[in-house]
């Protein structure tokens, strides 16, 4: 089973994301509430895919995309964004962000793009 | 609402996070208006905070709540990127806070299962009046800065990422082919124009020269072309057309893709004036990172070692819970105390009984101790209201906490809340005098509110100190007179006597009402709400240097320690708290006075007695004094001795309230509930106070 990281400061956002992928073929190995906490959970759980929210307290989005780039150059990270964020989601492709979702989301959609990263 | 959000956990885990935010959000503002500027650190946090709502509850499809998030979200980004001088910050926290208000009665309007359909236009129309402002102001001192830095130092302004220059006529190269390719994305995928851009990102080194329309990404009507029309990108490359094909296909949410030969130049001699991308940053950022990296893997350690250390809980479980440990308490007394045991002897039964009584009785701490939870949260909020009521006031008062940590019982927590509220207002209101007025009198301009908490015995403490003008006797009396509270006589009475005459019903000194204090409910509210909790309130004041209201409430509702006793067939419990000592009368102490009132004397000083057989007409054996006992019991300086038949012994009761028939067809006095003894039989537990003015009027 695909293993994946959950990244956002919101309890309630990762709780959401948690229980859209329920009932989905896809193991949640950790969640993690800010950018720091996701780069050392990262490096010791190394999953498959990371659902990485932006703003966040003590190390943004961004910040922990590109150290999670810098460890591993094959991570794959989805960015969780929403509107007015256009400047941050284009630094996070630049940095290697693999593609992005924009709340408000819907469970196909997060779905769909879980499963088109993982290439499955 | 979707179906996938029905669900109630997600729902309360909304209301509860974003409340907590509120709540965090609000602070942050009192705290910092008082310096008349909002630091980085704060503006930062707001931001996130206002972002974090923003998001949630457009998940939870509460739009209202999410669009003024978001315009506040946009003023503090303009704080936080642009950093303009000169603002209004005290607009700014009006704005801000009246928006919390709007969120918080949002969501408890949700909490309630009511539409959240507040309409916070007006609001939302203000935030941009001052986005506009300060983005505004901010504009032409850049422009300067740009100016100034272009002059002197001969390069423009960064931070502006240049992504765009103009096409450049490189050496004329022939690329073995050009192509043209056109991508559609998936409805509902968000952002088209990153996604192009993100399709341009990935093709790096493949390409050599390209060019795309719509050609300006940055611009959000981008998306919407891209939507409608597709991403057309015209590019030069020495790959093959199955590579270039391949590439683009892995592009996530691509609904379809056109990818053509074209003849070499055409289309690039045709779109002259069209602009060439130049991606050059992805290096320079990677170069950045390694720099980062030792600093943060020091915080890490420490980090993540605390995730993970707190969860949240429903009250309605603990309340569950703790019903069921009470449960259990009443059935360990049940087992180890049935009388099919009496008389023998059972040495092993009795080592795991004691075992049993242990483990019982530590879940039982364990589990009110979770129920605890420190007035910090309380006490903060308080100063939103001191802020509040100054503003309106025009006074200058400034509020101390002290002993915020000290711990209640969150269902006590609740019911404080409001009354504390209430008196702060009346201490701002009435108390505090304005700051000329102070100045006369010889005091600071501002004045003083200390809010303390502290524990005292099985009761916590809440004192709320004002450096006012204290009450005013005379105006007190002249008031009760005229209400007919008056029970004592008025030569007779004592000052304390009197301040208390402003807890009665029907009381309020201030004969105008104002918008804060008086609403036609009065002291009597507050002093109902804290009597129901089981608390009681005081007042103590110096004319001319402030008046101390003291609360007292106890540390939990739900377990009391407390004395069975026994009068006929029925029983009682006497909370432990309230007795001073039990003792066997003898005839010789009593005395009657000429009303028959009968009293006891003990060492020198007499004591009325209630005998709760004629009290609740119960048919007993023992009338005697001589064959019972008495059981002194004390309450807020008042001093009682109950008569019984005998005591049972000393035990932890679970309270319940009593059933509601019995509340509503007969009004009993004196009874705070009931509760069950080990041996299955019901016990009455008797409010102490309640007793008192059964006493007086009876």
């Amino acid at each position: 089973m695909k293993k994946l990281l959950i990244v956002d400061d919101a309890a309630f956002m990762r709780v959401s994301i948690r229980n859209m992928l329920q009932n989905q073929d896809i193991e949640i190995v950790g969640e993690a509430a800010n950018g720091l906490i996701a780069v050392s959970m990262y490096k010791e759980l190394r999953p498959d895919v990371v659902t990485m929210d932006i703003t966040m307290p003590e190390m943004s989005g961004i910040e922990a995309l590109k150290l999670i780039k810098a460890f591993d150059p094959q991570a794959k990270v989805i960015m969780v964004s929403s509107m007015g964020q256009e400047g941050m989601v284009k630094q996070a492709i630049i940095s290697g962000a693999k593609t992005f979702i924009v709340k408000p989301f819907k469970e196909e959609l997060l779905h769909k793009t879980i499963s088109k990263v993982l290439g499955v | 609402m979707t179906d996938q959000y029905h669900n109630e956990p997600m729902l309360e885990l909304f209301i509860f996070e974003s409340m907590q935010l509120i709540e965090q959000m609000e602070q942050l503002i009192i705290a910092n208006e008082k310096f008349e500027s909002y630091d980085s650190d704060a503006i930062n946090e707001i931001f996130r905070i206002m972002h974090t709502i923003k998001g949630s509850s457009a998940m939870m499809l509460f739009n209202n709540v999410s669009t003024l998030a978001h315009s506040m979200e946009d003023v503090f980004f303009v704080l936080r990127e642009d950093k303009p001088q000169n603002i209004d910050s005290s607009q700014l926290s009006d704005l801000v806070l009246e928006g919390i208000d709007f969120i918080k009665v949002e969501i408890a309007k949700i909490r309630n299962g009511d539409e959240a359909e507040g309409d916070a236009a007006a609001l939302i129309e203000s935030l941009r009046v001052f986005h506009a402002t300060i983005k505004a102001q901010n504009y032409t001192v850049r422009d300067q800065e740009m100016k100034d830095t272009a002059t002197s130092q001969g390069y423009s302004a960064p931070k502006k990422q240049q992504y765009y220059i103009s096409k450049v006529r490189t050496e004329p190269q022939s690329y073995s082919s050009s192509f043209q390719a056109t991508l559609y994305f998936e409805e509902d995928c968000g952002m088209e124009n990153l996604r192009a851009f993100g399709v341009v990102n990935d093709l790096g080194d493949l390409v050599k020269e390209y060019y795309h329309i719509p050609a300006d990404l940055d611009h959000e009507d981008s998306a919407v072309v891209i939507q409608e029309q597709g991403f057309t990108l015209f590019l030069k490359t020495d790959r093959s057309l199955e590579e270039i094909h391949r590439t683009l296909s892995q592009t996530i949410y691509l609904k379809d893709l056109q990818l053509t030969q074209v003849k070499n130049c055409e289309p690039f001699e045709d779109l002259h004036e069209e602009r060439k991308i130049l991606l050059n940053d992805s290096a320079k950022i990677f170069a950045s990172s390694s720099g980062e990296r030792i600093t943060i893997d020091q915080k890490e350690s420490y980090s993540s070692a605390s995730q993970q250390s707190i969860i949240s809980v429903s009250v309605a479980k603990l309340d569950q819970l703790m019903d069921l440990v009470g449960e259990m308490v009443i059935a360990e007394a049940m087992v180890t105390q049935n009388p099919d045991l009496k008389g023998l002897e059972l040495n092993n039964f009795e080592k795991a009984a004691r075992q049993l009584r242990k483990i019982t009785s530590e879940l039982q701490d364990t589990v009110m101790s979770v129920r605890m939870v420190p007035l910090t949260g309380t006490f903060q909020k308080m100063n939103r209201t001191v802020r509040d009521m100054c503003k309106k006031l025009n006074k200058d008062v400034r509020l101390e906490l002290i002993g915020q940590e000290t711990e209640v019982d969150k269902n006590i927590i609740e019911h404080i809340s409001d009354p504390l509220m209430h008196l702060i207002r009346n201490s701002i209101d009435h108390g505090i005098e304005m700051p000329s007025d102070r100045e006369m009198k010889g005091k600071p301009r501002w004045g003083t509110i200390t809010l303390e908490a502290k524990n005292a015995g099985g009761d916590v403490l809440i004192i709320i100190r004002d450096d006012g003008g204290g009450f005013n006797k005379a105006k007190i009396m002249s008031k009760a007179r005229e209400k007919g509270l008056l029970q004592v006589p008025e030569d007779e009475i004592t000052d304390k006597e009197i301040y208390n005459l402003v807890f009665l019903p029907g009381f309020s000194t201030n004969e105008t009402v104002t918008e804060f204090s008086g609403r036609g409910v009065g002291m009597d509210v507050v002093v109902k709400n804290i009597e129901a909790v089981g608390g009681a309130i005081t007042a103590d004041s110096v004319p001319g240097k402030g008046t101390t209201l003291s609360l007292k409430i106890p540390l939990t509702l739900a377990i009391i320690d407390g004395m069975n006793i026994k009068v006929g067939d029925s029983r009682y419990t006497i909370p432990t708290t309230a007795i001073k000592e039990s003792f066997r009368p003898k005839t010789t102490d009593i005395i009657v006075d000429p009303d028959d009132n009968e009293m006891i004397m003990v060492r020198g000083q007499c004591f009325p007695i209630l005998r709760l057989h004629e009290r609740y007409h119960v048919n007993t054996l023992v009338n005697n004094f001589a064959d019972g006992i008495i059981i002194m019991v004390e309450q807020d300086d008042q001093t009682l001795c109950i008569f019984a038949d005998e005591l049972i012994g000393q035990q932890q009761v679970v309270v319940k309230s009593l059933p509601a028939y019995i509340k509503h067809t007969k009004k009993v006095t004196g009874l705070a509930g009931c509760t069950l003894l080990g041996d299955g039989s019901i016990s009455l537990i008797l409010d102490i106070a309640g007793l008192f003015t059964v006493k007086k009027t009876g």
